[in-house]
């Protein structure tokens, strides 16, 4: 407990001189939402990485290999593949079309009022679905961890998300994720040798240990997701749905130009793929070691396999190796809420000062210096609307929101970016559309489904992608159809082209 | 400098060319990741005995596919880079002097 404590204090003093350095050098808009632009791709790979790899996934993914299996190795697969479809379709155009926000991509291809609308309203949908759970989550880690109470918990996650993205706006956001992601990385690291040198070097030895102790059908599929189109729909939103996440597009306004964007996206597959393998194993090595008995006493949904697991390495309960171990992998779970509460807090200022403010409603005409203001004010009411959230979260399953973000993200900010950005036809018709569609359709089937009613589910998955992105993109083209031609609109998809491909654009 | 019309077409042609050397590593690329992911989840969803067939001591087929996606999707990472460094970027470069009017 006082390792967790000491540790945690480190890091907090780590992030706070960071953000001190971070706010001298922040003043303009650029750097505000965009750290200038001046990251390299090595630094935005780890920036990545720290950004998408939540606590909830890598504590989550851990834990749901070690009690249910192959479904939870299912889980890890998804985020690297999912950097596949950013890498080939997403990285570079966005770097090319935007400056700040994913409005940015929509109002430069259709130069409509309404459709930045519809963009400011996928993104803050997405970004409050993502952040409530955090910050519940936060609460219950914190409290776990430290003893505090969950109210203070919130709020002291709350408070620091706000000090770091106010006054540091990106610059110390960013290195905040590169802090976490360098302390993730090394505690999967340090777990995988402990592991491995337990086992020999003879990782395939924890496959047959897991098999004689739970059976064979411990390591088929289908433990944790009885329904094989919850499997698929999983499978989509992960692959479709990372593309839609506001917060972390967002980070590759943080690089020079279109490479500099690609080299950082592979940056991030080598880095969180190869922490992602590693939870499978460390969830197998969990089940093996520490017993799936002593992991559902610690918590039922398995959110405390890792510690307990990093506990029982470094020489069990009650030993200085194991309280070390645990502080450890502790320490760098509330690192992890940090770091993406603050760029979810980010991201849905640039929505709310850049996009509505700014763009929308004064319709361009704020100076820079003033922007920079409104964007740090919006950040505190943010982060204040989201302790206030994360406080009466408290005892509220909020699973059904994790499930919203990601198929939101994937069926109605998916399919209004790639065809923005590649479809000659699409208009703001489309845009908005596509928007409604897979908003609404997400929503309701979230809501009627087993994540939110349980046994009096009205519509049987969990995850309804399967079906809420086929209607986001029916929307979208439907839109499109019933608003008509817009020959300006597609004359000006030339010129748009030339910026999508080469970053230039055409005066 | 003056940019007239002429350099303009060029860099439309020239993107022209880029989107269609895009097109002819791209849609096959996505399409081996897609098809390969999406299969496996629908294997996992209605083929389970199959999944659990085993492969190397206790890891069944299911683990295998499951490192095999993982390299597969870093080999198509690093091949990304190597074909957009060598096939895209000279093309953009082109279009992007083409645009601001330095172009032939």
């Amino acid at each position: 407990m006082n390792f967790t404590l000491t540790i945690f204090v480190i890091i907090l003093l780590i992030t706070l001189a960071i953000t001190y350095w971070a706010a001298k050098r922040t003043s303009t808009t650029a750097d505000f939402y965009a750290a200038d632009s001046q990251l390299t791709a090595a630094q935005n790979g780890f920036a990545l990485a720290g950004d998408w790899c939540s606590a909830a996934a890598f504590l989550g993914f851990t834990g749901l290999t070690a009690l249910y299996g192959m479904d939870g190795a299912f889980y890890a697969l998804g985020p690297l593949v999912a950097f596949c479809t950013v890498l080939f379709l997403i990285a570079e155009p966005m770097r090319n079309t935007g400056r700040y926000t994913l409005g940015d991509v929509i109002r430069s291809r259709m130069q409509t009022r309404t459709s930045l609308l519809a963009a400011i309203a996928g993104t803050v949908v997405v970004n409050f679905a993502y952040l409530m759970p955090q910050m519940a989550g936060a609460g219950v880690l914190v409290r776990l961890l430290t003893g505090i109470s969950y109210d203070w918990a919130v709020i002291f996650v709350g408070v620091s998300m706000i000090v770091y993205v106010a006054f540091g706006g990106m610059l110390a956001t960013t290195w905040v994720q590169i802090v976490k992601a360098v302390l993730m990385l090394s505690a999967g690291a340090v777990i995988l040798v402990m592991i491995l040198s337990l086992l020999h070097f003879n990782p395939l030895t924890l496959f047959a240990d897991a098999e004689q102790k739970y059976t064979a059908k411990y390591l088929l599929p289908g433990n944790y997701l009885k329904n094989p189109f919850d499997q698929i729909s999983l499978g989509l939103g992960y692959t479709l749905g990372l593309a839609g996440l506001p917060h972390v597009m967002t980070r590759f306004y943080t690089v020079p130009d279109a490479k500099t964007a690609r080299r950082s996206v592979v940056w991030v597959m080598f880095l969180a793929g190869a922490f992602f393998a590693g939870t499978t194993l460390f969830g197998l090595a969990a089940a093996n070691f520490v017993g799936q008995d002593v992991i559902r006493a610690a918590d039922r949904g398995g959110n405390l396999t890792l510690p307990l697991l990093a506990q029982y390495l470094g020489g069990g309960k009650g030993s200085f190796g194991g309280d070390l171990m645990l502080g450890f992998v502790a320490a760098v779970a509330v690192a992890s809420i940090l770091a993406v509460v603050s760029a979810l807090t980010l991201s849905t200022s640039g929505a709310i000062a850049h996009d509505l403010y700014v763009n929308w409603i004064k319709r361009g005409q704020v100076e820079g210096k003033q922007e920079v203001w409104i964007a740090r004010i919006a950040a505190v009411v943010i982060g204040v609307l989201a302790v206030a959230l994360g406080i009466l979260a408290q005892g509220v399953n909020v699973a059904v929101l994790v499930i919203l973000a990601i198929c939101v993200a994937a069926s109605a900010n998916f399919p209004v970016l790639i065809l923005s950005l590649f479809w000659r036809r699409f208009n703001t018709g489309g845009v908005v559309g596509g928007m409604t569609a897979g908003l609404v359709s997400s929503v309701i089937l979230a809501m009627i489904g087993p994540a939110m009613r349980g046994a009096d589910a009205l519509w049987p998955l969990v995850n309804p992608t399967v079906v809420s992105l086929p209607l986001g993109f029916l929307g979208a083209v439907a839109g499109t159809l019933m608003w008509g031609r817009d020959s300006e609109n597609e004359q000006r998809f030339d010129a748009f082209l030339l910026q999508v491909h080469t970053g230039v654009m055409p005066k | 400098m003056a940019r007239n019309g002429t350099s303009l077409e060029a860099a439309h042609a020239s993107v022209k060319q880029l989107i269609a050397e895009k097109l002819k590593y791209l849609v096959p690329m996505t399409g081996i990741y897609i098809v390969s992911y999406i299969g496996l989840t629908i294997l996992a969803g209605f083929a389970k005995n199959l999944m659990g067939t085993k492969v190397i001591g206790s890891v069944n087929l299911g683990f295998v596919l499951i490192a095999f996606s993982y390299l597969l999707s870093w080999l198509l990472a690093i091949a990304y880079g190597r074909i957009a460094a060598s096939k895209f970027d000279p093309l953009a470069a082109r279009a992007a002097m083409e645009i601001s009017g330095r172009g032939k």
